[in-house]
């Protein structure tokens, strides 16, 4: 009689064990899904807004659903400038555990605070550019528990800032990369000189010469760049050296924001500049990445 | 020592046929691709003809698809692995649960008799090929499709893009229909008999399954201007989750119409009094078995040694799950990762918790 009971116990446990495990590996593995699992890839030297984050793989499909390295390329491309800003240590860890996430048994989302961190020291220069904070890194939907990607030395305390900030168009490196990614996330880019700086409520409003090169058409149109008005966003009182100099001629980049032009870049057109020169010779060359190629 | 010799001979005889009514029942069904999945693809490519013969399950029409249509035979297989898995989620807390007996009649028994559950099981392969096909194209993997070419859907937005690269379903329907239904259409039963009456049971259905995906795929859009921004949009047609596909379908296993054939080899209501079955819906032309016991005549497994849940009272509570036969009660240990914590670069270091947990088994 017991060694019968003892027999049927044992048959039950062994009959149960696998679907405890089976319970385990739902819990820690993928979504139940019937999609095909992310695949695990090398991280694309091409990929310049991950590159040197801390880690060398990602995984394909992102976590923003890009399914292809092409979209993932094209879609990051318009990021890269914001990293140029350095507005927050948190920028490439919080944009990359999404472009490009680490190669786990579940999927890691960033954590909340660094999102917070990033998106309060961030969108304000976004701003400056006419880019909301998108709605793809609303930082509500990321967790707040242990499972999650911070900073590697999160600190709570944040320094305040001693200085005043640099208007965000203003404050460029003379460097080509830098230059030609700002060319790609503006809209056009002209050669001209200033003809009047003027405060127009939080805004500063560019009057530019007649005289004008186009280095970059894009969207704009002739008789629109006759007339052309540039708006400095929220730049009333930040300090920008090449609006206070007239007589220079300057590489000056922009966008259409609604019925506004927004200035996005301002260099000051200096052959005597290698890097400067360099530029210009690359750009001829250069090729932005393509939006609508993605999706033909 | 004639009378004996004649015995013998009779007993032969029944014997073959025995044989062969068993042969008939093992090589019944398609669904064996999805237990046996073919390792490499490009086997079909190198000598094609032997291994559309040798795959076991196929009818002769389907062979002969798979000779023509060599690529598209892995989705196949991936489509009735996607059906099965969906019928055992759906039917996970019922009696009968959508098990497997072996791979290659996969549900045994219980398939060869008209109910309820054999309408959806076969409803839910359907639908897992055309699943199946339709993502296969829109990934490029087959050579006779591609990307879809469904048309702009008129009340989308004019600013949007319709573009991308949306899962085929227009061909994935019609490819499943030519196979799933190869089988039933080259059968010649006599007109109004049970035979009859059970290949158009078997068309109805997957032609519902067929026809949940087709009406369920739905308009995916994806945002991707500058900085993430919806300044540029691009749609395209895309399939729906395939569990929205499972519920779908058992809602109407739920509603399903008890049918009959009549003599001019229709199916008709058995109750006319409800609304005739349109072509979305599920039939069924025999009683479901009692899944409670075990029989080896129906192919039921019965739910002795089944888990169930002493507190319920669905169809998964105790009471029900067995029958009346009561449960056994005991406790087992519990053992789970918990407190888990993501380091930097790159793991995840967990703890590990036991827990006492009570466990019913029904009797």
């Amino acid at each position: 009689m017991k060694s019968l009971a003892s027999l049927s116990l044992w048959r039950i446990i062994i009959l149960i064990l696998p679907l405890v495990s089976l319970g385990q590996t739902f819990e820690y593995g993928w979504p139940d899904n019937y999609d095909k699992p992310p695949q695990c890839v090398d991280i694309p030297v091409d990929l310049r807004l991950c590159q040197g984050v801390g880690y060398h793989q990602m995984l394909l499909p992102n976590l923003l659903e890009h399914e292809s390295m092409a979209e993932v390329k094209q879609q990051a491309g318009s990021w890269v400038p914001l990293l140029h800003k350095n507005c927050d240590p948190g920028t490439q860890l919080l944009l990359c555990s999404l472009f490009a996430p680490v190669c786990m048994e579940r999927p890691i989302y960033p954590c909340r605070r660094l999102c917070e961190n990033v998106r309060d020291g961030c969108s304000p220069i976004m701003a400056a550019f006419g880019f909301p904070w998108p709605h793809i890194l609303t930082c509500d939907k990321f967790p707040q528990d242990d499972m999650c990607i911070n900073t590697p030395n999160d600190t709570s305390t944040s320094e305040p800032n001693g200085h005043p900030p640099v208007c965000p168009p203003c404050d460029n490196e003379m460097k080509m990369d830098v230059i030609l990614d700002h060319m790609c996330a503006s809209e056009f880019a002209i050669k001209t000189k200033i003809q009047e700086v003027k405060r127009e409520n939080m805004d500063r409003k560019v009057t530019l010469q007649k005289k004008k090169r186009t280095i970059k058409m894009g969207t704009l149109k002739k008789k629109d760049l006759k007339k052309l008005t540039l708006y400095l966003k929220n730049g009333a009182d930040c300090p920008c050296t090449q609006l206070d100099n007239t007589r220079n001629t300057y590489l000056i980049m922009g966008r259409k924001v609604d019925k506004q032009y927004l200035l996005t870049g301002i260099h000051k057109w200096d052959k005597s500049n290698r890097e400067f020169k360099k530029t210009m010779k690359k750009l001829k060359s250069h090729k932005c990445p393509a939006y609508e190629n993605v999706f033909k | 020592m004639d009378v004996r010799m004649n015995q013998g001979h009779l007993l032969l005889a029944v014997t073959l046929i025995v044989c062969n009514s068993q042969l008939l029942v093992v090589a019944n069904s398609w669904w064996s691709l999805a237990m046996n999945p073919i390792q490499r693809p490009e086997m079909y490519i190198i000598g094609a003809q032997p291994l559309c013969s040798q795959l076991t399950g196929l009818s002769q029409g389907q062979r002969k698809l798979c000779q023509l249509y060599q690529d598209h035979m892995v989705y196949i297989g991936e489509g009735a692995k996607t059906g099965i898995k969906e019928c055992q989620y759906q039917f996970r807390q019922r009696r009968w649960n959508c098990s497997t007996v072996d791979n290659t009649s996969v549900f045994g028994r219980v398939m060869h008799i008209g109910s309820r559950e054999t309408a959806f099981t076969y409803a839910v392969s359907a639908a897992g090929v055309v699943n199946a096909v339709s993502r296969a194209c829109r990934e490029g993997e087959l050579s006779t499709c591609g990307c879809s070419r469904a048309a702009r859907p008129r009340d989308l937005p004019r600013d949007w893009l319709w573009g991308g690269c949306g899962d085929n379903v227009n061909y994935g329907y019609r490819f499943a229909r030519e196979f799933v239904d190869a089988r039933e259409r080259e059968k010649n039963y006599p007109r109004g008999s049970v035979e009859h009456a059970r290949t158009l049971m078997n068309l109805q259905n997957n032609e519902a399954g067929r026809m949940a995906v087709y009406n369920l795929a739905n308009v995916a859009c994806k945002c991707h201007g500058v900085s993430g921004s919806c300044s540029l949009k691009t749609c395209w047609l895309q399939l729906a989750d395939f569990r929205r596909v499972g519920e779908f379908l058992k809602e109407k296993y739920d509603s399903a119409a008890a049918m009959r054939i009549n003599r001019r080899g229709k199916l008709e209501l058995v109750n006319n009094r409800f609304n005739p079955p349109t072509g979305e819906d599920l039939v069924y032309i025999d009683p479901s078995p009692d899944y409670c016991l075990r029989n080896e005549t129906t192919g039921s497994l019965g739910t002795q040694g089944r888990l169930c849940n002493k507190t319920s009272e669905g169809m998964d509570g105790c009471e029900l799950m067995c029958c009346g036969r009561g449960y056994d009660q005991f406790k087992t240990y519990k053992h789970e990762r918990c407190h888990c914590k993501f380091h930097w670069c790159c793991y995840v270091k967990c703890k590990r918790c036991t827990s006492l947990v009570d466990q019913f088994v029904c009797k």
